[in-house]
């Protein structure tokens, strides 16, 4: 008898796993929360200052194997649609500047990377999984959340991005 | 007098607030019922004799004091209910604003006040140049109680030469009924060659 209503609590427990929208989701069509960090060249910078174009938003750590694979082909992608106004920031949330520095030029990044040693962007964006990427279109609203990183993925967010580059 | 009595309401929790809004409520509805009363013995005034016109008179006297009061009650409350939500005697808020600038190029400033952070705001390259410009920013805006407080204000940036620059002011505040407004003024020093960090307080 205990043992079915232990059956039925976890049943009731994983539906409402399944049931409840996880917090990136609730993110998403909701105004990008503001920032300012610094960057490793020693400026600030501020999303706000952004707004207008698109902005792809991705945080990493440097002992996130994924975001080492993926950083490579934001990078590409960086590159590629700069001009017609994509910005990337890559925020870093490792508790020391120095690893996540060293590792940015060594990948040899050129967007800006970014440092949230206080964790107060991660948290408001609410950063559930390494690596997390947000795109932020042209209104400042949040319109795409991807977390972790698979192959193929960079095709998706250059899909995302042309449509958001098109939007009116 | 009306401002003793606010002043002591004012401790209330926002629930006695609702209690005493379904009370007024009630006392308006009593108001309501009095005056149909009053109106329905208006109509029977003209057939009345000539004795009770005094009584309809007091009656009537008395409807208008009701009234009044409500209408008092009423206006306090809509004071108090302010007050609660927008306590503007409770209001400090700290402005940090630049002259010249020669000397200084503010990156950072944190405040801190009684021993905690309560803000910490990175300047861009624009915001330093909106500041530059004559721009007052407003750092910090929050509620402070009446008495004695420190507000520490700890300014980042690039000194004289291009060197990194920091440095902390500490300000003793009485804070007294009405808003404070404190202002950060970066201003440069001459004859020293070096930034001047000064407090000027708003009452």
């Amino acid at each position: 008898m205990r043992s079915r209503a232990a059956v039925r609590a976890l049943i009731a427990a994983a539906l409402l796993v399944v049931a409840s929208p996880s917090p990136a989701a609730d993110l998403q069509g909701q105004p990008a929360p503001d920032f300012a960090l610094r960057s490793l060249e020693g400026q600030n910078l501020r999303l706000s200052e952004h707004l207008g174009g698109v902005v792809l938003i991705n945080f990493w750590a440097s002992w996130c194997g994924p975001c080492r694979q993926e950083m490579p082909l934001l990078d590409e992608l960086h590159v590629k649609y700069k001009l017609a106004g994509l910005t990337v920031l890559g925020v870093n949330i490792d508790d020391s500047t120095e690893r996540a520095a060293e590792m940015a030029k060594t990948l040899k990044v050129s967007y800006p990377v970014l440092f949230d040693e206080r964790k107060d962007v991660s948290r408001s964006y609410a950063v559930s999984a390494m690596p997390f990427t947000v795109l932020v279109d042209r209104e400042g609203v949040v319109r795409y959340v991807s977390d972790g990183f698979k192959p193929g993925y960079e095709k998706r967010y250059a899909e995302q991005l042309r449509e958001l580059l098109n939007d009116e | 007098m009306m401002s003793k009595r606010i002043g002591g309401l004012s401790m209330l929790p926002l629930t006695c607030i609702a209690r005493v809004r379904v009370m007024l409520r009630h006392v308006s509805l009593l108001l309501l019922s009095v005056l149909a009363l009053s109106g329905a013995a208006h109509a029977q005034e003209a057939s009345a004799p000539v004795a009770a016109a005094g009584d309809f008179k007091s009656l009537d006297q008395e409807v208008q004091a009701l009234k009044k009061e409500v209408l008092d009650l009423n206006r306090e409350l809509f004071v108090l209910e302010e007050e609660l939500l927008f306590p503007a005697n409770t209001q400090v808020a700290v402005f940090v604003s630049m002259d010249v600038g020669e000397f200084f190029a503010v990156d950072s400033v944190t405040l801190k006040l009684d021993n905690k952070e309560v803000a910490n705001y990175l300047y861009t390259e624009r915001e330093a140049q909106a500041l530059l410009k004559g721009g007052v920013h407003r750092v910090y805006l929050g509620n402070l109680k009446a008495g004695d407080h420190e507000l520490i204000a700890l300014f980042t940036g690039q000194g004289p030469h291009v060197r990194d620059y920091r440095r902390g002011a500490t300000i003793n505040l009485t804070k007294g009924v009405g808003a404070k407004y404190v202002e950060l003024k970066i201003s440069d020093r001459a004859s020293k060659a070096q930034p001047e960090f000064v407090v000027k307080e708003w009452e």
